[in-house]
Formats: C-alpha cells, structure tokens, sequence
C-alpha cells in the first residue's frame, strides 16, 4: 500500500496549476487527497505528477445575485458549519455532514468530492438537487456546466485533464424552502448504500411551487429525481399525506430497478427525505441542522 | 490487592503514544520486504523473471523458495498430532502451485517498503490457472477439482464421535427437529498488523527476531527448525502488541521469512503487514456450516443432538490451520447442557481461499450459535419461555467436576443460581412486559439469551503435538526490594503488567507500584506457551502466585533469623548483600522460577478413552434486548447485560473490560463484517472500506455483574478472555430471531448485518410502508 513514484508541484497562482496540468498527460490535481491519496496507496491512480492546488485562494463563501458561490477548496467541514451554507444552502451543509468522519471532513474538499464524481457522495447528488452550476477554469476561460450535465458516469465527469473545478454555485435557499438528506449506510461515516435529497419550496399559501431532487449510491451518476417527484404529484401539492408519501417512494424506488435492496431504501429515503423537506419548509428550519432560515 | 481495580499499570505508556510496536523498532541500515502474492484464486507458476525487479535501485534482493531452500530453509508443517489428518507440508514461500490470492511467491528485499513494492511491480511472473474452489460444499463434491491432487479429496481431516444409542434415541424423541446453522468468514483484524523484523549477528551468531507475536518461545522453536538453528542462537522478542486476538497465534510464513532473509542477506529487514495483506492474506476466521439434529421431549429437554460440522480451512498452510477451533467446535456443542446424547461428525475442508485459523474464541462462537439456536428453537416449538428451556437443560448443580461427553472435566459453579441472577439483574420480566407493549405498537423488539460454560487454559498438545500446559515465571525481590516478574505469556494489550503485580504483589505483601512484569522476550525465561486461549490469569497468573509464594516463605525464614520484625527491604538487602549471615540452608538471593501447571488435562486418550483440554471453565450468562427496524433492518441493542464467573477476580475493571471488547468483536461479527469471495476465489474485501468493523459509535455498553467461585486452580482463578465474543453472536442473533419471529423470519447463520436482514424480511414478504418509515 505504497504509491507508485510521482512528482509534485505546489501551485500558488490558478495560471500555474493549469500550465502544470496541461504539462503532463498523467497529471492529476490533489486537493484533499481523501479520495486520491488511497486510490494511490492501491495503486488504482497512478499520476505521474501530483499538482497540488491547497494554496490557491479558492477557500471561499460568497453571496450575491440570490446566488451561493463556493470555492472548489471550501472543506466539508465548512460546509457543514458556515452559518452562511447553512443558511443559504442547507442541502449542502446537511450533505457535507454525512460525508465519513470528521478527520475527513476537515480535509476533504467541494472541489475534490465533485470532480471524483463518486456516484455514492453525497456533495454531487445535492448539487444535482439544487440544480447547481460547476465552474471550471482551463487555459481558455471558464465555463459553467449545469451539475445534471457535469456527472458521466463512475468516477468521470465532462472536465477536460486539463481543467480545475474552481467552484460551485447554487441558488440562495427561499424564505419558505426546505431541505433534507436522507441517506443509508451501514455505518455511522460509511458512503452510502443509497441517499436521497429533497430541495422544496413553498408559496405563501404552503403550495410546493418548486422543487429539486436527487439520489446517490444507485447509478453510475447522481440520479436527478426532480421528474419523477414532479410526476408523482409534489409539485402543486401543499401537503405530504401518507398516499403521497406512497406512491412518489414507489416511484423514486423504480429507478434502482433490478437492484431490490437499493429500490427498497430509495422508496424509503425518499418519502423520509420529501417529509423531512416539507416540515422544514413548514416550520421555517430549513435544515437538519436546526439553524432557522 | 487481589479484586482491587488498580488502574492500568501500562496506560500512561500506550495512551500516551509512547508504546514501542513493530514498526517502532528501525535500526541502521533496515531493509524492508514487499511479496508479489497471487492475484489468482489457484495456479500452476510457469516462470518467474527477476531481472527486471532485481535491476531497480534500491533493490537488495529479490528471492523464490528455490533460493531459500539453496540456503537451507526447512519446510514448515502443521504440526497437527492426529492420526487420518492429511500430509502436508509447505515452504515459507509457495512453489510451482498457489492456493489462495495473497498466497506469497517472490520476496523482494529493498532499501523501502515502498521500493520493494516498485520492484514487485515489474516482476513477470506466468502461470496457468487452475480452477478454484471456493465453496466448501462443492469442494466435497465428487469430481471437484482438488488442491491438492496427492490425498484424493480435498477433506483435509474427518473425525467422528458418538455415544453408544444416539441414534435410538433420536428415533425415540417426541420430537425431532434438523436445522442448518452457518457461521461466516471474519478476520481478527488486530489494529497493530502483524510483523516481524530480524536481525543476524555474525559476530555471536545470534538470530533476533522481533515479532508481533503471542508465543515467543514458541516461535523461536519454529523459526529455529525452519532456518536449521539451534534454539540458544535465536532469540524472539514481541515488543508492544496492538492487539493478537489469536491472529498472531500461528506462527507465519512472514515470520520465517524475515529471519531466513536476514541470515541470506546479511542486512536487518522488516516486514510490516499493510492492511490489503492483512484481511487478504493473514489469517480469517470461523466459517463452519453445522447440520444440527436434535430431539427434545414434551418439557423441552434436549434428549438428543447430533451435528454435522463442515468446517472451511481455506489453504490450511497455517501451523494447526483451521483444525484447532474446530476440535475446539465439536467438543463444546453441548455447551453447559446436559445433553445424553450426542454426536458430530467433522469434515474439514480445504479450498482456495486465505488459510483460517484462530480467532478470540477459537471455535467457541460456532459450537455456542448451535447450542443456543437448538435451545431457542425447542422453546418456540414448545411455548416454552427460552430461559426455563435453557434451566431444564443446563449441567445439575453437583457434582464437580462434571464428566461430558468425551471426558471433558467442567468444574463450573452451579449453574441454576447464576441463571437465576441473570434474569434478575436483567429484569428478564420486565423486558418481556415491555417487549409484549412495544411489540402492539409495532417495534419489532427481541431479547436474547447465552449461557455459556467455557473451558479455559486448554493444552495446545491436542493440535500441536507439543506444547504443554503449564506457564513459566520467575518472581524476583530485588536488593532494594522492589520487585520483578518474567513471564512466558506475552500481553498484546490484556492488561498482564497490572493483574500479575497485583498478585505478586499480594503475595510478597508489597505494593503494585512497586512490581515491575516484563514479557515477550525469550532471552528472559527458558520458555513460555505465551497468550491465547484465556490462560494467562489462570497459568501464568498461578505461576507468579507459586513463584511469589516461595520468595514470600524463604524472605519469612530470613526475617525470622534476622528478629524483629525486618521491612521487606531490609530482608532483601540481607538475602542479596549479606549473604554470610544467612540461616544454614537457605540459598543467598530472593527469586524462584516456576513453572506452573494446574495438571488437570488428559491430552490423550486415557484408559476411558477420555481427553479433557481445559485446565478449569468458566461460566458466562448473556442476555440482550434489541430492536430491528424491519425497513432498514438496522439491529439497535437496547441493553445487555452479562453474568461473569471467571472464578476469583483479579481486577473487576480488567474483567469488565475484557468482556465490553470481546462483546463488541462479537458484535462486530455478525452486525458488520464479513469477509467474502467471488465465486472465483477473488477477495471482496480488501480495505477497511470494505470490511466494516463496527467503531466506538456502533458499540454498545455491556454491563458486566461479578460471581466468584473459586477454581481450584492456584488462586482459584478462571479465565475470562473469551467469553463475550462467544456469547455476543449466538445471544445476538437469538435476540434478532425473536424480534422477527412475528414477521415469519428465522435466524440460522451469523448473518445479521442489515442488508441480510433486508434480504430475509423481503424473502418474507415483508413490504416496509415508507409513509412509516418517513414518520417515524
Ligand atoms: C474513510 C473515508 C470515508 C469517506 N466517506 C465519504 C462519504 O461518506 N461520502 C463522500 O462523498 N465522500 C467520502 N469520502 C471522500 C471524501 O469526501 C473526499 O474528500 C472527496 O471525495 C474528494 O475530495 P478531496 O478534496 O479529498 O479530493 P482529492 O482526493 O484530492 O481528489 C479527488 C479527485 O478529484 C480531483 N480533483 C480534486 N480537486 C479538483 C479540482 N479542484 N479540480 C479538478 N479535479 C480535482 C483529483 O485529481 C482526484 O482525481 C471519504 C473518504 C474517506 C477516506
């Protein structure tokens, strides 16, 4: 369980680590390392050239334009603390707080979760929920990719070898919205067997008037929900009742098809995760994390 | 001194980080080894092309069994003493065939593990691959392919037992039931992997090998015969353990490698299992499959049982191999009942897979799920509550020892009183009441019950041929009076420095802080049968006793001589430094060696036919409740609570922490881990991502309640090791039965992880409501 041999450079300008990706082929960015380090200790990763981007200043939160946008360095530790993450964007303070353990979270990055592209995180199941935007950054400028475009398959994503994810951006939570994840796994810290994320928002008059979802842990990217809730009736509903809850989980549940232990607890998480949002968007306590909006 | 809970003598060093493991140990000019291990389940080895791995730089030798054997390596063999078990012998590296993947082949001895591993990497090795076998069952099928084509089978060992009208009297029994209980695959998992370092003097001609091992004598003698050594030119040392658990029991194909490697090539080398090797190519654990028949009548006694044990050894090239537990299985299947007859049948069977061997409980945690698993189903057959069909069973009162079939000698207190004290302390009726209301509110609750009679000591002759039952110390009162113990048992983390100051301490009428106990070293003592079997307390805790003792009554004699009423400093000083002025007779110096055995084993066959293994047993009374969420199938324990009888208790906070890990292992077990296979023989779990043993979150507390009855044994002590992690599994899943049984699930196998709970609740036919689910 040693690496292969590598080289390593530490960039301290954006510039920099795009000319070192760009110089090598094998090259691969590290930012946490909790993903790659221990593909490289199996030898399952082998770069040729570390680039390491800890030193860029992308450790950020800012809000502006109704819009929430996250450096691609913000740890997940932050994101489940920032009392403005957990303001404006409580799916992801929730979703970062099931990620592992906490020496984990203290190192693993946004950036990182979201270009590893795991199908079982958690980070890009939620930013398929909120219908988030990923900025990536190459040699000719940035583009901004919709999350429900960015995730191809197991552990690939449309960023070029020579691109860096920079950062994210979703929209600020509403007054009246609400946010759960729900998640399985067979131990407190482990990746998820499956999880599932539930963004709603109600009107005034308590009517879903808008909604975002996603699972993880059953495909080979995260798997966008929002249809098949809006299908199933949430969507105009102003109320989560027990045939609601039914058919939208048997549904949700349908998409694990082929798989009866993940199609059972999609069902279930869903129908925890849709309750969960509606009581919160009800309640005015956007998230698990009992901060009110 | 005795039954105080001194705190833990050795806690300020290992909680402080300041322990000294393995890997601690670098010394000038180390070398490290990497194996290029098979990456398949089983194959003929065509060629092995070095060059490429012996050119990198780095690199100081790279090496087959052809080399090792040019310089006089000696095959290792299994030791194993029982007539009809099959031949086999093996090299520290394999040769021509593999049997398991991780199986070593080449050895590369290079300036870093990491070089090492490099150089692994560009070995080109070419083989041709042989079908596996990885089911044990279709590896005893006709026409199955074979490991090893020389026996004609692949049963590697067949026993049989029964008592004369066994079989009438299954045909007697009102009733007569046949079950299937199945026990999985599990890795120890020590948090120190195992390791061995070693290290040639030229100069003296001495070989010292240090190794993460619980017998060091023992494996002195191994590595000795391997590398064709005398015993007095190697020297074994086991520095701090993190953890053995019976993994670092066996003696290892590592092990004599590292100190063949240091004799070839001159340099100190190192071999640090990494935890791929260690789940994969280490040592796993329990899987047994046991077709149970068992007759009870009316009053739900067990009249007859009657068990068909197939046991996987995976490629038993593992001294003892998988045979030890199971010996150990087929004689504990009547556990603390009183079963007239009985019989099993043995079959242990060798596949493609990692070798297996023992784990804390050594064979125990099988034979224990089938006892209690026949005890709850006759009660649910019956409608008979399980704790009155378990009294109805358990051994009578009187007389000691009782005599069990075979010839085992159980000395255990009685039985009914300790049952009597567990449903009390558990409030085993309140539970049910609460059980019957939560059950009509729909929580799925259950309550499980062990009553485990465990031989403890054991002689290690019945698998090894060698190895008696007894344990050396030597208690010294130094010229200052403060006092030293050496013992043959070796602590991976059980507390030894504490409990044996405790009793040297006692006995010499000093203080704890005053004793220092050092272990793991064969330069200290001539030899030691080391730590396993929960003997410590028991040989080497009645080995200082006896030792300390001697000092106590010669240091008695001199202060007699001296008048007065002497400080135990000024009679050391006397014995050490004044030696002219002693009684006539007495011997100048304060210290005697021991070594210590109860002798109460029959290791062979006496006239009766009778063998007894354990030096004395001890009792251990379990009970659990738990809840299952029947969506998630997510088992949570809402208490457990255990009646320990470990004879005279040396440490109550040792005890009980004996009994909370074993608890949590056996938890561990059947809740989380599992180690599996492909049905090509590929492992499935290879990181700790994938072999889920359960953390301080997911352990439950297990409150522990003390009784004493004295052993017999010096000090009367029992042992204690052992007991929780047999007891968890079978009461677990007891637990876990009841609570299903409603739903029309039953429990046969240690399978209670959530996904397998899942899996049966669906084969039931039971459809979670997520509405529920998302309300609850
Ligand atoms: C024990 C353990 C448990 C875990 N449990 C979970 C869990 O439950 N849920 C979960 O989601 N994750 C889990 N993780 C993974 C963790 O979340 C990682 O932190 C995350 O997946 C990757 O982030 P990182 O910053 O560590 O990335 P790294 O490991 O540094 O990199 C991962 C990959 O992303 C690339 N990369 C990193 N940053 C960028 C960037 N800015 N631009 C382009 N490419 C980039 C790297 O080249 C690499 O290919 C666990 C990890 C461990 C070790």
């Amino acid at each position: 369980m040693k690496p292969a041999p590598f080289e390593y450079v530490r960039a301290t300008q954006l510039g920099d680590a795009l000319a070192a990706l760009a110089s090598d082929d094998d090259a691969k960015v590290i930012a946490g390392g909790q993903s790659l380090v221990p593909l490289m200790a199996l030898r399952l990763a082998r770069p040729a050239l570390l680039v390491d981007v800890n030193d860029l200043p992308l450790d950020t939160v800012e809000v502006a334009n109704n819009e929430v946008r996250l450096g691609s360095l913000v740890r997940h530790v932050r994101l489940e603390r920032d009392a403005v993450v957990v303001r404006a964007a409580p799916l992801l303070a929730e979703a970062a707080a099931l990620i592992g353990y906490p020496a984990i979270r203290n190192r693993g990055t946004l950036g990182g979760s979201v270009a590893h592209a795991d199908p079982a995180a958690e980070l890009p199941a939620a930013l398929v929920a909120l219908d988030g935007v990923v900025l990536a950054e190459g040699r000719e400028g940035t583009r901004r990719i919709s999350a429900r475009d960015f995730f191809e398959g197991f552990l690939t994503t449309v960023l070029a070898p020579d691109e860096l994810v920079v950062g994210v951006q979703v929209p600020v939570a509403a007054e009246r919205h609400g946010a759960s994840f729900r998640e399985w796994a067979p131990r407190a810290g482990d990746f998820a067997v499956a999880g599932v994320a539930v963004v709603i928002e109600l009107d005034a008059g308590g009517v879903c008037v808008s909604l975002g979802a996603a699972a993880c842990g059953v495909g080979s990217t995260p798997v966008d929900l929002h249809e098949v809730l809006t299908d199933a009736g949430v969507l105009g509903a102003s109320d989560v009742g027990d045939s609601l809850l039914r058919s939208t989980a048997q549904a949700a549940a349908r998409t694990a098809r082929g798989d009866d232990d993940r199609e059972q607890l999609v069902g279930l998480l869903t129908a925890a995760a849709l309750h969960d949002a509606f009581a919160r968007a009800r309640g005015g306590d956007a998230s698990g994390t009992g901060v009110a909006a | 001194m005795i039954g105080a809970r001194t705190l833990r003598r050795e806690d300020p060093r290992l909680l402080t980080g300041r322990g000294s493991y393995l890997a601690d140990h670098d010394v000038p000019g180390l070398c490290h080894i990497a194996l290029w291990r098979s990456p398949v389940a089983h194959a003929r080895i065509r060629s092995i092309d070095t060059a490429a791995a012996a050119a990198l730089p780095g690199v100081v030798a790279v090496l087959t069994q052809a080399d090792l054997d040019a310089a006089g390596a000696r095959p290792m063999t299994h030791l194993l003493p029982i007539p009809g078990v099959q031949p086999l012998a093996w090299g520290v590296l394999a040769q021509e065939v593999v049997r398991f993947v991780g199986e070593p082949l080449v050895a590369v001895v290079a300036a870093s593990r990491a070089i090492a591993e490099d150089a692994v990497d560009v070995l080109v090795v070419d083989y041709d691959e042989l079908p596996p076998v990885v089911d044990v069952h279709a590896a005893l099928e006709f026409g199955a392919p074979l490991l090893y084509p020389e026996w004609g089978t692949n049963e590697f060992l067949h026993l049989d037992y029964a008592t004369d009208g066994l079989d009438d009297a299954l045909a007697r029994a009102p009733h007569v039931r046949t079950e299937r209980f199945e026990s999985h695959r599990i890795a120890a998992l020590p948090l120190e992997g195992h390791g061995a370092q070693a290290s040639f003097d030229p100069a003296t001609g001495t070989l010292t090998v240090l190794a993460s091992q619980q017998q060091p004598h023992q494996l002195r003698t191994v590595i000795a015969e391997v590398c064709s050594l005398s015993e007095g030119e190697v020297r074994v040392i086991a520095p701090d353990m993190g953890g053995g658990f019976g993994n670092k029991q066996h003696f290892t194909r590592e092990e004599c490698l590292v100190a063949l490697l240091a004799r070839i090539t001159g340099r100190p080398v190192r071999w640090s299992q990494d935890r791929g090797e260690g789940l994969t190519a280490s040592i796993h654990s329990r899987p047994q499959v046991h077709d149970a028949t068992f007759g009870y009548d009316d009053d739900g006694r067990v009249l007859a049982l009657s068990v068909r044990v197939v046991s996987d050894l995976g490629n038993p090239v593992l001294y003892f191999s998988g045979v030890g537990p199971s010996l150990v299985t087929v004689g504990a299947l009547c556990g603390g009942y009183a079963i007239e007859h009985h019989g099993w049948s043995l079959s242990c069977v060798a596949t493609t897979t990692c070798p297996v061997g023992g784990y804390r409980g050594f064979g125990q945690p099988q034979s224990h799920l089938t006892t209690e698993r026949v005890m709850d189903l006759v009660a649910a057959d019956l409608g008979i509550d399980p704790a009155e069909v378990r009294r109805r069973n358990l051994l009578p009162d009187a007389p000691r020892p009782f005599i069990a079939h075979g010839g085992a000698r159980i000395d255990v207190g009685p039985l009914g009183p300790q049952l009597d004290q567990l449903l009390d302390s558990f409030q085993y009726d309140a539970w049910r009441e609460r059980q019957r209301a939560m059950r009509d509110a729909g929580r799925y609750v259950g309550i499980g019950l062990s009553t485990l009679v465990q031989g403890t000591a054991p002689t290690q002759y019945g698998v090894a041929g060698r190895g008696g039952s007894y344990e050396t110390a030597i208690v010294s009162v130094l010229p200052d009076g403060n006092v030293t113990v050496a013992v043959g048992s070796k602590s991976q983390g059980q507390s030894h420095e504490t409990v044996l100051a405790q009793i040297a301490a006692e006995m010499l009428g000093t203080t704890v802080d005053r004793v220092v106990v050092r272990d793991g070293d064969t330069a200290l003592l001539p030899n030691g049968m080391g730590t396993w079997g929960s003997r410590t307390a028991v040989m080497a805790g009645g080995a200082v006793r006896v030792a300390a003792g001697r000092v106590r009554d010669k240091m008695t004699a001199i202060a007699a001589h001296m008048g007065g009423a002497p400080t135990l400093e000024a009679v050391a000083a006397e014995a050490w430094w004044h030696a002219h002025r002693l009684p006539a007779g007495i011997e100048p110096g304060l210290s005697a060696t021991v070594c210590y055995t109860p002798g109460r084993t029959i290791p062979i066959p006496d006239a009766a036919g009778h063998t007894s293994f354990d030096e004395t047993f001890g009792s251990h009374m379990t009970a659990v409740a738990v809840e299952v969420c029947p969506a998630t199938g997510d088992v949570s324990v809402l208490d457990a609570l255990l009646v320990s009888d470990c004879g005279v208790v040396i440490n109550p906070m040792v005890v009980e922490g004996q009994h909370q890990g074993g608890f949590a292992q056996g938890l561990g077990a059947v809740l989380y881990e599992e180690v599996r296979y492909s049905d090509d023989g590929q492992p499935q779990c290879t990181t700790l991502a994938d072999y889920t043993i359960p953390t301080a979150i997911e352990v439950p507390r297990l409150r522990v309640v003390h009784r004493e009855t004295h052993s017999g044994t010096e000090g009367g002590f029992r042992g204690v090791g052992e007991a929780a992690i047999t007891a968890a599994p079978a009461a677990l899943a007891g637990a876990v039965a009841d609570a299903l049984a409603p739903l029309g699930v039953t429990i046969t196998s240690t399978r209670l992880h959530a996904h397998h709970l899942r899996a049966l609740l669906r084969a039931a036919g039971v459809e979670p409501d997520p509405a529920a689910f998302a309300i609850a």
